[in-house]
């Protein structure tokens, strides 16, 4: 009985607790093929963001840094956004390292194509 | 004498009983979660609590011990010291339904406590790899015998490793990842020697088990649909199809020396199923398929739930005790 209280009550817990940052969803889509250029690289994560720990590179494959300016929050504190400059034709690789407020540290990255 | 073939008798089964008590610590590297695996450890450092994970299985018929059914019920709470160092301790109750026990009427308790000290070694984030050692000890005499639990205490000192192939050119690979573990366990005491008396002649009759020192090692190959959509593409699937990784364990172990008692064949299981992995806990169900006769008689089942302290009470349970970061200040939202 006593086990079933604690696991309950640990079941219970998470609808007060961080996580770590994981991406959730990114426009452009993880994987997609845009027509043309996008104006910026909004990344969705599921855990609220630290911003001045938190960052987005895109580089086309010859590695040149394509983003404008700094990430900065989106329209929701779980949402990290960068300008972008125009894009030629190519595949772009995103690279995203975040600090959820709890001060959980995350990275990763992923790859999106522009053109026909 | 009886106790004597007890002991012969379940020492096949101990050996799926002792690995099935280990469970492993979830690990994010880059892009890659690493999920706990449930029948193996794997290479992960962190604040977590396996409970319940509960396996049912029937072992295997031996020459003396006609096969029983089995079922384990154990815990295992990890517990971050250092951002890289972490000590796991973890119970087992088990079950033997009748002709399992002594007295071949069925018997219950708890196997020996178990202690794992595990030091994260190297992580490599953009290659998606990690590194660990550590040693479990298995405190002898912790338990009961009716379940098969050794007086002696035994020592196993493991490597583990994790890799993600998220560094592969072709995308539709990108999501495997295979994580192993190789540990030697070294028994505290090289022979057990049992006395008894025959019922019927009044003579005195000495046993000696040799007590082996067995290879325990495994693996998992696992697919990770969450690094599918985080990492890769974007499918549009289904929420709870992206929180699932189809994995398949194996779990094994091999006598290598000592081993007069125990001869020398490899036993274990190979252990196909799912994980659901969610932001704060982790819920996982495998079949248990023994790789020979000796490792048991039907298919079995494994399943366990799993909490992620660190994710859960980040500021408390769920961190390192000694830790050299400080945490910035919390942001206001919405200003």
């Amino acid at each position: 009985m006593r086990y079933i209280a604690i696991m309950l009550a640990l079941l219970a817990m998470p609808f007060a607790a961080n996580a770590h940052a994981m991406l959730d969803h990114a426009s452009p889509a993880v994987g997609s093929t845009v027509a043309s250029s996008p104006k910026d690289v909004v990344i969705s994560f599921t855990e609220k963001l630290e911003p001045k720990f938190s960052s987005i590179e895109v580089r086309n494959d010859k590695g040149v840094a394509m983003q404008a300016g700094k990430a900065t929050l989106g329209g929701a504190p779980t949402d990290l956004r960068v300008s972008l400059k125009p894009l030629p034709p190519g595949t772009y690789k995103v690279i995203w390292r975040v600090l959820s407020v709890d001060t959980h540290r995350t990275q990763g990255s992923f790859s999106f194509k522009v053109g026909p | 004498m009886r106790n004597a073939l007890w002991r012969s008798a379940v020492l096949a089964g101990t050996v799926t009983a002792v690995s099935i008590t280990i469970a492993g610590a979830h690990e994010i590297v880059g892009n890659r979660l690493f999920p706990a695996t449930l029948t193996i450890d794997d290479p992960g450092v962190n604040d977590e609590l396996a409970f319940p994970t509960i396996a049912h299985f029937k072992t295997a018929t031996t020459p003396d011990t006609p096969a029983y059914r089995q079922t384990d019920v154990s815990s295992e709470f990890s517990k971050r010291i250092t951002e890289d160092f972490a000590v796991s301790i973890g119970p087992t109750w088990s079950h033997f339904s009748p002709p399992g026990g002594p007295a071949m009427t069925g018997a219950n308790g708890f196997q020996n406590l178990e202690t794992t000290f595990k030091y994260r070694l190297f992580k490599n984030e953009e290659h998606e790899f990690v590194f660990s050692t550590g040693l479990s000890i298995e405190w002898g005499g912790s338990g009961a015998q009716s379940v098969g639990a050794e007086r002696f205490t035994t020592y196993t000192p493991t490597i583990y490793f994790g890799k993600g192939f998220g560094d592969l050119p072709v995308d539709a690979l990108r999501p495997f990842a295979v994580t192993g573990q190789f540990g030697y366990a070294i028994p505290g005491k090289s022979t057990t020697v049992t006395v008894s008396t025959d019922p019927d002649s009044g003579d005195q009759e000495v046993d000696t088990e040799f007590n082996p020192r067995v290879l325990v090692w495994g693996g998992s190959l696992q697919y990770s649909m969450p690094y599918l959509k985080s990492a890769v593409v974007d499918l549009g699937l289904p929420d709870v199809v992206n929180h699932l990784i189809p994995i398949v364990e194996a779990s094994l172990e091999t006598p290598v020396s000592n081993t007069f008692s125990s001869g020398t064949k490899t036993t274990g299981t190979i252990n196909p199923g799912v994980i659901w992995t969610g932001q704060y806990a982790q819920f996982g169900v495998e079949a248990m398929i023994p790789v020979n006769r000796d490792s048991g008689s039907n298919v079995g089942v494994i399943a366990q739930l799993h909490f992620y302290l660190d994710d859960i009470a980040p500021d408390t349970i769920g961190r390192p005790i000694f830790s050299n970061f400080t945490p910035p200040g919390r942001p206001t939202f919405g200003q």
